[in-house]
């Protein structure tokens, strides 16, 4: 791969690699919507952008659309928009890596063990209050209880969930699952 | 007899290869347009399973078994609640048939994946064994198997065997890149579903619950320390229509307790689709219950 570019131009020489004609001028009409130059051949580009299923290693920093993963700087799905390729064509011929967020959820894994500390009712609602933001005073208007019993219930949710802030105190027990059935 | 002093290590070798020879009938490179290649265990002379968490959304497929005989599949159904997708396959034959694994921590085991053209195959030692468990997307799955074993998404899905040349059942990633074993008893447990329905019903309620402690006062009347706060109810779900409400603490389902989001997950299981339910509550201070009929959990 070559070295990134030292200043990122405003307008890429991009170049286009793609399987067949269709896909070709598609991918030709997207380089031209973000607003690049269309170059060939790829020796050229700042960056190519291809549908990933051409052979042979492309030149230069490269943003496939749609493919199937492989030695690519950049991989969008095949619905990206021209905005999104614009960002990803730049971003790779500055020598950075895309991806954009896999839809695949890869998350099997067991149900929460069953935690060795658990709040009680009233600390799950004042913690919840202190993570709407809400000062002791709101927080215990809305509870119907006394700002000091607010304060009584943050000091034991800090010294259970082991946390000196109120923000430390709310993404630590934000982290306590929530499980839905 | 040949007078010779048998290696240890090549002895070791040998036998790795004659349990990797009994396996390679069983592994199935799987080929979806534009996604690359995964890997399968043939089931049976029809069927192919894989890992359902790493399958691409497509409804068709190619798959190619170790003999190179390449067969058309189509996506029958999905389960993330046990990771299993089942691919039904035309032409291809029963595999000979393999015996039931045991796992023993300790154990060597070996994970079998498809590469290009081939069979890949990994060692390692069973890392532990426990009872059964229930995964987020609320499957039940018979044992926990997790192996020292490293995989890629590609190998994910191929047979597992033990070192006796049993199978332990199908390998998965997990939380933290640790890698499971989808047991065999498992996985046939969710085939006919699958095959038949396109997915494993399993019971809904539409609950979004927390474990809390039970106030003090509130414990003898519980039974229990432990409960599970109500933090949402699904519009319109049977919880819903049950009148449940944010706030609620559930504490036993059909007359038993539960404790944990595992108790819950055990009482929603396939069988409690359509059932009617008893949950039992502590609303405001006092004990409450209510009858739900239980709805039908939608994958993931």
């Amino acid at each position: 791969m070559s070295a990134p570019a030292a200043t990122v131009p405003k307008r890429l020489r991009v170049c286009v690699s793609a399987s067949d004609v269709p896909t070709r001028s598609r991918l030709a009409a997207l380089v031209a919507e973000s607003g690049h130059q269309l170059v060939e051949p790829c020796e050229s580009a700042d960056a190519v952008l291809t549908d990933g299923a051409a052979n042979g290693i492309l030149p230069g920093p490269t943003v496939a659309l749609g493919a199937v993963d492989g030695e690519f700087a950049g991989l969008l799905p095949t619905e990206a928009t021209a905005a999104q390729i614009d960002a990803a064509l730049r971003a790779v011929a500055a020598g950075l890596t895309v991806r954009a967020p896999s839809r695949q959820h890869r998350s099997f894994g067991p149900l929460p063990e069953e935690a060795s500390v658990l709040l009680t009712p009233r600390e799950v609602e004042v913690l919840a209050a202190l993570g709407n933001g809400l000062s002791n005073k709101t927080a215990a208007r809305q509870l119907g209880i006394s700002p000091h019993t607010v304060k009584f219930h943050i000091e034991s949710l800090f010294r259970k969930l082991d946390a000196t802030s109120r923000a430390e105190a709310v993404a630590k027990g934000l982290k306590r699952q929530i499980v839905e059935f | 007899m040949p007078d010779i002093v048998q290696n240890p290590l090549s002895s070791l070798s040998e036998a790795l290869i004659e349990r990797a020879r009994l396996a390679h009938p069983l592994v199935a490179n799987i080929v979806a347009p534009g996604h690359r290649m995964r890997s399968g265990t043939l089931w049976r002379k029809d069927v192919v399973v894989a890992s359902e968490q790493a399958f691409p959304d497509v409804a068709e497929a190619k798959v190619t078994l170790s003999d190179g005989s390449s067969f058309a599949a189509r996506v029958a159904g999905r389960d993330p609640g046990t990771n299993v997708v089942a691919l039904r396959v035309e032409g291809a034959s029963d595999p000979a048939p393999i015996a039931a694994g045991e796992p023993h921590p300790g154990a060597l085991a070996l994970a079998f994946g498809a590469d290009d053209g081939g069979v890949s195959v990994r060692l390692g030692v069973i890392h532990a064994v426990g009872p059964a468990w229930h995964s987020r997307a609320g499957g039940r799955i018979d044992r926990r198997i997790t192996l020292d074993i490293a995989l890629t998404g590609r190998d994910e899905g191929g047979p597992v065997l033990d070192a006796g040349g049993g199978l332990l059942g199908i390998s998965t990633s997990g939380p933290r890149g640790r890698v499971l074993v989808i047991p065999r008893t498992t996985v046939e447990g969710v085939i006919e579903p699958l095959l038949s329905k396109g997915r494993v019903e399993r019971g809904w309620l539409g609950l979004a619950l927390q474990p809390v402690l039970v106030p003090e006062a509130l414990q003898p009347e519980a039974g229990q320390p432990r409960g599970l706060m109500i933090m949402g109810v699904s519009q319109d779900g049977p919880a819903a229509q049950a009148h449940l409400l944010a706030g609620d603490i559930l504490i036993a389902i059909g007359g038993e307790n539960v404790r944990s989001p595992a108790m819950v997950a055990h009482r929603l299981g396939p069988e409690s689709v359509g059932q009617q339910i008893e949950l039992r509550l502590i609303r405001a201070g006092k004990l409450v219950t209510v009858n739900a009929t239980v709805g039908i959990r939608q994958s993931g």
